[in-house]
């Protein structure tokens, strides 16, 4: 069961090549709608095990690669490909709609 | 999962889940549906100090986790998934949601209340990009910047001094002479030396490319307009609420609040309303945990009588 990867500057970008869909979610420890939207990413990596990839990348010690797509907002979720931004969804959300968004970009 | 409800909560905020505990704990078959995060705006909050019950002060995202929880221990299911849809076909109300439709003998709709806009240039294209609703979640990002918090209120003066924590300067920008706030904010925001406030005052625009870079800001008074750089803003300047779907099911006033009665009851038979839907709500936790508590035992009741 694949779990959401914690990533950070240093290893960002090894982990958004390929022809995956990769969900970003950019968040901090005091982003309070960043925690409750946990438990649905977590769904959602499990969910997509074989074909989405998850990962989260807490801002605060990562400013690299929050600057780098012009995250000012959390929580933020990029949905990446390739490499490219597809979209991105800008504050709290359901499970639902990512996978609606999901499957809009996939 | 089950389509057959006895109450379906519309709503997982502060009235929706207390509304769920009462009618858990009446043995109905409940479902809550919330189609953001359950708890509702008041997870945007670092603190709350005013709920009565705590001496000290508790993070609002335990509070909510915890009122979800009782929730579930009474048997309530907590589902998230936003309502497109809301009618009546005889005695049932119909509920549909993304991929599904719902029945409910009654209706307890506790949707809250959306953040207010000013409707000017450059604030939803910089929206996300420096212009802001949630100072716990983006502080991080303004740390030693200066930012503006619009508005008078509870949380704009409670997001000014969040993010006097992390901002160089911080400055409030209010429409009038004097602040609505909580009197022990505003002493906290006046003793804060971090913090600014320019009175009598309305942001005429939001000024950047990438990101915001400046605000236009208008003297009421005295007629001045002025540029001043900002790298955020952060907009507390009310609520609207989130109404849309009783538009035409219950009579709005002409702001798009519920008007009611202390029964929260409603027109249409079997639809009770609770928290920030309704006229003359003061946006306050312990108000719409009350108010979520008097509407679940006006449905109680209402079921009761179906019997």
């Amino acid at each position: 069961m694949a779990e959401i990867i914690s990533v950070n500057d240093g290893n960002f970008e090894s982990f958004i090549q390929g022809s995956r869909m990769v969900i970003v979610d950019f968040w901090a420890p005091t982003c309070m709608p960043c925690r409750l939207m946990e438990p649905g990413l977590e769904k959602i990596a499990a969910n997509h095990a074989e074909n989405v990839r998850v990962l989260k990348v807490n801002v605060n010690e990562n400013p690299k690669t929050s600057s780098r797509y012009f995250v000012r907002t959390l929580p933020t979720l990029l949905f990446i490909k390739d490499g490219q931004v597809r979209t991105q969804i800008v504050g709290a959300v359901n499970p639902v709609q990512i996978e609606k968004t999901l499957s809009e970009v996939s | 999962m089950d389509k057959n409800w006895d109450v379906i909560i519309i709503g997982g905020g502060p009235a929706g889940l207390a509304a769920g505990v009462y009618c858990g704990r009446a043995l109905r078959k409940t479902l809550v549906l919330e189609k953001k995060v359950f708890g509702g705006q008041i997870v945007f909050a670092d603190i709350i100090e005013n709920y009565p019950g705590f001496a000290e002060p508790i993070v609002p995202a335990d509070l909510m986790e915890q009122m979800s929880r009782q929730c579930e221990r009474y048997g309530v299911v907590l589902e998230n998934d936003e309502v497109q849809g809301l009618r009546k076909e005889g005695d049932s109300w119909l509920v549909d949601v993304y991929q599904n439709t719902y029945t409910a003998k009654a209706i307890l709709y506790a949707a809250g209340s959306m953040h207010r806009f000013l409707g000017v240039p450059g604030e939803q294209e910089l929206l996300g990009r420096g212009v802001s609703v949630c100072a716990t979640c983006d502080a991080p990002f303004f740390l030693e910047r200066k930012v503006a918090v619009l508005g008078g209120g509870d949380t704009a003066l409670s997001e000014a001094l969040h993010l006097a924590k992390f901002a160089a300067e911080v400055t409030l920008i209010h429409r009038r002479d004097k602040f609505r706030a909580e009197k022990i904010l505003q002493a906290r925001v006046f003793k804060n030396e971090k913090i600014k406030i320019v009175w009598d005052s309305e942001v005429l625009a939001f000024k950047g490319g990438q990101h915001l870079e400046a605000l236009e800001i208008r003297n009421k008074k005295s007629g001045v307009v002025e540029t001043v750089a900002f790298d955020g803003a952060f907009m507390a300047i009310g609520t609207i609420p989130n109404t849309e779907l009783l538009k035409n099911i219950v009579r709005l006033d002409e702001n798009g609040y519920v008007v009611t009665d202390i029964s929260l009851r409603t027109e249409a038979q079997g639809l009770f309303v609770a928290g920030e839907v309704i006229k003359g709500n003061r946006r306050q936790v312990a108000i719409s945990v009350g108010m979520g508590v008097q509407a679940a035992l006006g449905c109680e009741e209402y079921l009761a009588a179906l019997e």
